[in-house]
């Protein structure tokens, strides 16, 4: 999954005719200052100003600003570019026209394994969540669109009536057609909200989310994707996300800032237990990572670089199921050359390594693993014998 | 017995070498269970017409790569089974293509990152045609002791250690492609082993899940408990669950179920597949799934370190109910032939060597000359010459003979395009030849009458240095034994009219006040043979010889300098007719001498 900023996110739903406020995203205000003498609405609409990075509670923070005319905006923008907020640094800043409405209506796409469905809902903002079940559905399954009667129909059990009824179902229409076309998982529009000066919809606020995989077919995707959980990737994620990107198999680094048990583990499956055994026990994560797929030597190098780069570590989990195909005294190699890397710049004092594995030359890369021994490492290295998340009951165990 | 994939399964491959190597892998397996190949075509347009290798055994078999399923089933009408190795933008492409042929009934993706609509499209699309669309991101489906798809079950040692070459009593349904292998091996350690076990793949929406195979191993009497391994996300779990608490199931469910870290983790993370991400409201968490499993009455231990006890722990019911009995192991497996590689490694067998080298070896991460790597000798300051004497004569030269080397190369390079070497490239050179081919043509001309006469003339004046011969003693025994002297006498250059390379050359060593015995000698015969006339001086060929000799270059490497040198030439030569765009020359006539007889009548053939 992808999430998508809102200025791209607005810009996907423009194309497919839903109507959205007039934006534009500026990085400095000297732009939004060229942008005011071209575009007449940034002097005439009452403007929003909000800080366009994938950041949470923005409201919270001052990073959303309404009600502003065009000065204010310039003012706001200004003070927001800059600004730091845990690890990210505001780059952007989304100034969009206010519209004045009453109503505020719901409507969503969501991927499900038949299909999709679309949800509609004739309240909308704060009102929604606190009233779930007044969302209505239209389930479709993969390959079919829906038709006008069913769209009408959806709409009329949300409770539009009257020229409401047609809108809302029109709209929903263009969203299924976003989201279908777009490679799209989720999409939602809340609120909807219908226009005083022109009584028709408009989308106020989104959240896209695209299918990453299916950017191969969509070169109009010229914007980057924006990491989930309320912060900007770090360097050292971005820097495995680079060379994740040019591999066969792959890479994944996410931090977490605080805690003390590294983890290194292979696989996408195991290392999501590995994690869960660090967490059963007590530990505190420092980072999720895996390599996977029988990627090159080196790119699980620059992994296990980062991974001993982790502030204030005291184990790393060095894991691994049976595999099937990667092999283990290749991946091992890489791992080994980052662990003698990290030593020599003085990294790894007092930090012991745990490792468990199995799969195609299992004897040679463990026995590798544990001639570091004689490197000065502390190291334990275990085979296929000892159950999979053992060494993490063993590391958290050991004082 | 066995679900999905048994000793009848026919594959047909589509892909290139991730392909391939899977067949390899298949193939292993079918020699440890004594059964001939499973694979019988590819289906790879660019290599259509084609076949690919596959080791079986000590032997080669191979395998037809064809343009289409179509004509893949067209030649081997009992194909049934279909892998797709394909990328993941024509992913979709292959898989329809093979779920639409009328011969193929199972079809498995091991391709990653493929769209989630394309992959529910294709699942969709196998339902609607009663077919198994499994995948993508499937690391296959292996039936212990029938058949494998794909590379699950890992290397050879791990499909004995984990016993796959007979049938055991349990089902396995994975999203994880290495933690298959993992439960493979679990149920072979704490019990009898598995009946099939398929990795259903990590994403979103798999074609196949939980469910479908549950109902398929309900129906196999062979499988008496199916082990499951979940992840967060999604609600294929929960709709296990719900199948198995519907009604009285003859299988017994156990099941795990990854993701609890995420309680205590930042909001949103993404994890491991693309199917584990967090569901709204405890909705497709760990908590809620593994809560789902036990109410329904499967058997979920807390951690995946109780899986094994608790797999261990449903076998010995098993047992005690008579259900099942203790499995009889055969006597003896097959083993898999080791390559020479391997052999040598295991010191099992002795290859003699067929050549012998004691210069250079590149098995490291550079090559090394002579046992010193060539960074080292470049960040040390070493050159060309050097590396010459280490490759030619295995010995680490001083910095002054080394200067001896360079300056050789430098004054022999090249020496105008009428020589027979220069003249021999040209020409082919303009009749549109090739480098390296216009080079050799050059090369070719190196001979006794130009540039070939190093080694000759460094073996005469050795011989003559080392047998204290004088100089008339010399030109005696060369008269006698051989003819000419080597290395004396120019076409053009004469007494007036004196070789400077040679010059500057002789005034160069000579300048070192070293120990010149070679170089001295020639010089005393040049004395000699060019009052004899005018012309037999010592050209730069016996000068080069002279002073390679003296400093302790091995006579037959001596043709080597010329011929390295002018190397260099001749590329040269190449390289500007080539920038000419010269056109095919030919002798003229007015500079052939026709002395070929005058045209005659042929007489008739006798």
């Amino acid at each position: 999954m992808a999430k998508v900023l809102e200025g791209p996110g607005m810009g996907l739903m423009k194309k497919w005719g839903i109507n959205v406020p007039n934006y534009v995203v500026v990085t400095s205000v000297d732009e939004l200052s060229r942008l005011g003498q071209a575009n007449e609405w940034l002097k005439k609409s009452k403007l929003v100003a909000k800080a366009h990075e994938a950041l949470g509670s923005r409201f919270k923070l001052g990073l959303v600003k309404i009600d502003l005319d065009f000065k204010a905006a310039e003012a706001a923008t200004k003070e927001m570019i800059g600004r730091q907020v845990g690890s990210i640094t505001v780059t952007q800043v989304i100034v969009s026209e206010m519209i004045p409405h009453k109503e505020e209506y719901y409507c969503a796409v969501k991927s499900t394994r038949e299909g999709s469905e679309i949800l509609v809902a004739n309240c909308g903002g704060i009102e929604v969540e606190s009233n779930w079940e007044r969302v209505k559905r239209l389930c479709l399954e993969i390959g079919q669109s829906p038709s006008p009667e069913s769209l009408e129909k959806l709409s009329k059990e949300a409770g539009f009536s009257g020229t409401l009824l047609k809108k809302m179902a029109e709209f929903a229409g263009k969203m299924f057609a976003c989201f279908d076309s777009e490679d799209a998982q989720y999409l939602e529009v809340n609120p909807v909200v219908l226009r005083a000066a022109d009584e028709e919809l408009v989308a106020l606020d989104a959240v896209t989310l695209l299918d990453g995989d299916a950017k191969f077919r969509h070169p109009d995707w010229n914007f980057a994707f924006a990491a989930e959980f309320g912060r900007a990737y770090s360097k050292q994620e971005l820097e495995v996300m680079a060379v994740d990107s040019k591999i066969k198999g792959s890479v994944k680094f996410i931090e977490i800032p605080g805690g003390d048990t590294a983890m290194l583990p292979a696989g996408g499956g195991a290392s999501v237990y590995y994690s869960d055994a660090v967490v059963a026990r007590g530990g505190k994560l420092a980072n999720y990572a895996e390599y996977s797929g029988d990627p090159p030597d080196w790119a699980v190098e620059v992994l296990t670089e980062k991974v001993c780069s982790l502030p204030g570590i005291r184990n790393i989990i060095v894991g691994g199921a049976i595999a099937n195909f990667t092999d283990v005294k290749k991946t091992f190699g890489g791992i080994i050359n980052g662990f003698r890397k990290a030593k020599s710049e003085g990294k790894l004092k007092s930090v012991k390594i745990w490792v468990r594995r199995g799969g195609p030359r299992e004897k040679e890369g463990l026995d590798a693993m544990r001639a570091l021994k004689e490197e000065g490492f502390d190291i334990n290295v275990f085979d296929r014998n000892t159950p999979l998340t053992d060494i993490v009951d063993k590391a958290l165990q050991a004082k | 017995m066995s679900i999905l994939a048994n000793k009848d399964t026919r594959v047909v491959i589509q892909g290139g070498q991730a392909g391939v190597n899977a067949a390899r892998r298949m193939a292993e397996f079918c020699y440890l269970i004594k059964r001939p190949l499973n694979v019988e075509a590819f289906v790879y347009p660019p290599d259509a017409g084609k076949s690919n290798e596959i080791p079986y055994g000590s032997g080669l078999i191979a395998i037809p790569v064809y343009k289409s399923i179509a004509e893949a089933t067209k030649h081997h009408p009992t194909l049934n089974t279909s892998l797709v190795y394909i990328g993941a933008d024509r992913a979709m492409k292959g898989g329809m293509e093979a779920l639409d042929d009328s011969h193929i009934k199972v079809v498995s993706m091991i391709t990653e990152g493929v769209p989630e609509k394309d992959a529910k499209i294709l699942g969709a699309h196998a339902r609607k045609l009663g077919k198994v669309f499994n995948g993508p991101s499937s690391i296959g489906i292996i039936s212990a002791g029938a058949c494998r798809l794909g590379v699950i079950g890992g290397a050879f040692d791990n499909l004995v250690l984990s016993k796959l070459y007979r049938e055991g009593s349990f089902g396995v349904i994975t999203k994880s492609g290495g933690l298959s292998n993992e439960i493979i091996w679990i149920c072979s350690q704490f019990a009898d082993g598995i009946t099939t076990a398929i990795g259903i793949g990590g994403d979103a929406y798999p074609g196949t899940d939980y469910v479908s195979y549950l109902e398929m191993f309900e129906n196999d009497p062979q499988t008496k408990a199916v082990v499951i391994v979940g992840e967060m996300g999604g609600d294929l779990e929960e709709r296990a669950a719900e199948w198995y608490g519907a009604k009285k199931r003859r299988v017994k469910l156990i099941a795990v179920v990854s993701g609890f870290c995420q309680e205590s983790l930042p909001k949103g993370m993404k994890f491991g597949h693309a199917g584990a991400k967090e569901g709204m409201k405890g909705e497709g968490s760990a908590r809620s799934k593994s809560d789902a499993l036990k109410k329904a009455g499967a058997l979920v231990p807390p951690t995946f370190g109780a899986l094994g006890p608790a797999i261990k722990e449903t076998y010995q019911d098993l047992l005690k109910s008579g259900q099942v009995k203790e499995p009889v192991e055969p006597a003896t497996l097959p083993r898999l032939p080791k390559t020479v590689e391997e052999a040598m490694k295991a010191d099992e067998v002795m290859v003699s060597p067929l050549i012998r080298t004691t210069i250079s070896d590149d098995r490291g991460d550079e090559p090394c000359y002579d046992g010193y790597p060539a960074s080292e000798l470049i960040n040390k300051g070493y050159e060309i010459p050097h590396v010459i004497g280490l490759l030619w004569d295995k010995r680490l030269i001083s910095k002054q003979e080394a200067e001896i080397i360079k300056r050789i190369m430098m004054l022999s390079a090249d020496h105008g395009p009428c020589v027979s070497g220069a003249y021999a490239t040209i020409l082919a050179a303009c009749a549109g030849i090739g480098l390296s081919q216009s080079v050799a043509a050059g090369m070719i001309m190196i001979g006794p009458r130009f540039g070939g006469a190093v080694t000759d003339a460094g073996r005469f004046f050795k011989h003559a240095v080392d047998n204290k011969m004088s100089v008339d003693e010399f030109l005696v025994y060369m008269k006698k034994n051989h003819g000419p002297v080597p290395g004396i006498g120019h076409r053009v250059k004469s007494l007036r009219n004196p070789d400077k390379r040679v010059k500057e050359l002789v005034g160069y060593v000579k300048s070192l006040h070293i120990k010149t015995p070679c170089l001295d000698f020639a010089l005393e015969v040049e004395k000699i043979t060019s009052v004899k006339k005018d012309n037999l001086i010592l050209n730069v060929d016996g000068t080069m010889a002279a002073v390679l000799v003296d400093i302790g270059f091995p006579v037959d490497s001596l043709n080597g300098f010329f011929i390295l040198s002018r190397t260099i030439g001749l590329i040269g030569h190449w390289v500007d007719q080539k920038r000419q765009d010269s056109r095919l020359i030919r002798l003229f006539d007015y500079l052939v001498n026709y002395a070929a007889p005058k045209r005659r009548e042929v007489p008739p053939l006798k």
